[in-house]
């Protein structure tokens, strides 16, 4: 079962989303994860993907990240299919990923793991000032090893380093994972400003009550299929029958 | 990039819209394998084992043209090709399986770099 909303503003309907997924299959090697995913997200909208462990939310980032090639179904950006598109030519294109885990070099300095991010042309002068402007924590750790600093620190520098390389769309995945409530509000505060500035984002959650408050629309997935999307308010009335029936089908 | 950036309080502009509907305008889809490196090796075989059949049969071909050194000296010709197709299937086979191999080294540095970093902290804050 699959569900795309066709609600939203008028403008919506005349520009195509900025991230369109037409019926995805994919998974690893011959083992499909993802049974047919319809999901849209429109410029300058914040989507959350909500599912318990298993469900298929990281497998959607990757597809849509380029990491993993659709076995069928197709992927749109602004319109064009670009299924098949290398994830490197997705990142250069705009596209970033803020992996589970955070995803950073930990035996490099704050300043090294930023300097990664000149793939995209900027300059790396540039690239510390934007990110130690956001986050002036960094700017205090530059020359510290990322692995020796907290995980909300991490964190912040695999969210400047995204930011750094000006997405056009940025899929987060599991922002909280392993951290302290404190910290997590903290982090989604970083969230709140950046989706003000209008920049699209796809984000994964597998607790909602961070996130629903963020999120222009929401989406609830389940062994692989995007079973629900919505309003968030609609989306937080669902989700505990939604984990429920995972449990129970689980069991 | 873009002449009209990302402000500092993360601004993003119109102009970054359209410049990213640009970039994916032009960017290359080449209708998605899922795995290249694995497509590359195959072809890397194939085309070494067509290489080598090519140069056989011509090898054949040139020690049974007793009468007429020119027909020899065509399927000599035809020998060396398929040597050098056999050639080229080689080293597209090695690259792609060098290109695999590291990607998963790499991968592999990475993870384990990462859990003996987070082992070191652990043991670090275990020490306080």
């Amino acid at each position: 079962m699959t569900a795309v909303e066709t609600n939203g503003a008028a403008d919506g309907a005349a520009t195509p989303p900025i991230l369109q997924l037409a019926a995805v299959r994919a998974g690893y090697g011959r083992i499909d994860v993802l049974h047919g995913i319809d999901l849209e997200l429109r410029a300058g909208e914040v989507f959350a993907l909500l599912g318990p462990n298993g469900a298929g939310k990281s497998t959607t980032l990757a597809v849509a990240s380029g990491q993993i090639v659709p076995s069928s179904g197709g992927m749109f950006l602004c319109g064009r299919d670009v299924t098949g598109a290398a994830p490197d030519a997705l990142a250069r294109a705009g596209v970033c990923l803020i992996p589970e885990g955070r995803g950073i070099f930990p035996n490099l300095t704050v300043s090294e793991n930023l300097r990664m991010a000149t793939y995209t042309g900027h300059s790396y002068h540039d690239i510390l000032e934007l990110a130690f402007a956001q986050f002036p924590r960094l700017g205090e750790r530059r020359k510290q090893t990322a692995g020796t600093m907290s995980g909300g620190e991490q964190q912040m520098l695999a969210m400047a380093r995204a930011l750094a390389t000006e997405p056009a769309l940025l899929l987060i995945d599991e922002l909280s994972m392993g951290l302290a409530p404190i910290i997590v509000d903290e982090l989604y505060d970083h969230v709140r400003r950046i989706a003000a500035s209008g920049l699209s984002i796809l984000i994964v959650e597998q607790f909602a009550h961070e996130i629903l408050g963020l999120a222009d629309r929401a989406g609830i997935m389940l062994h692989g299929r995007l079973l629900h999307t919505g309003p968030p308010a609609n989306i937080a009335g669902e989700l505990t029958d939604a984990y429920l029936g995972a449990d129970h089908t689980a069991s | 990039m873009s002449d009209e950036p990302t402000g500092a309080d993360g601004t993003m502009s119109s102009a970054r819209l359209a410049q990213f509907e640009d970039e994916v305008a032009k960017l290359k889809v080449t209708g998605g394998g899922a795995n290249p490196e694995r497509l590359g090796s195959q072809w890397g075989i194939g085309l070494t084992i067509l290489g080598f059949v090519i140069a056989i049969i011509s090898w054949w071909s040139a020690l049974d043209a007793k009468d007429s050194a020119i027909t020899a000296l065509r399927a000599e010709i035809f020998a060396i090709i398929g040597i050098g197709i056999s050639l080229v299937g080689i080293v597209i086979w090695v690259r792609n399986s060098l290109t695999r191999y590291l990607r998963y080294w790499i991968i592999r540095l990475v993870y384990e770099q990462r859990e003996q970093t987070d082992q070191l902290i652990r043991a670090l804050r275990d020490e306080k």
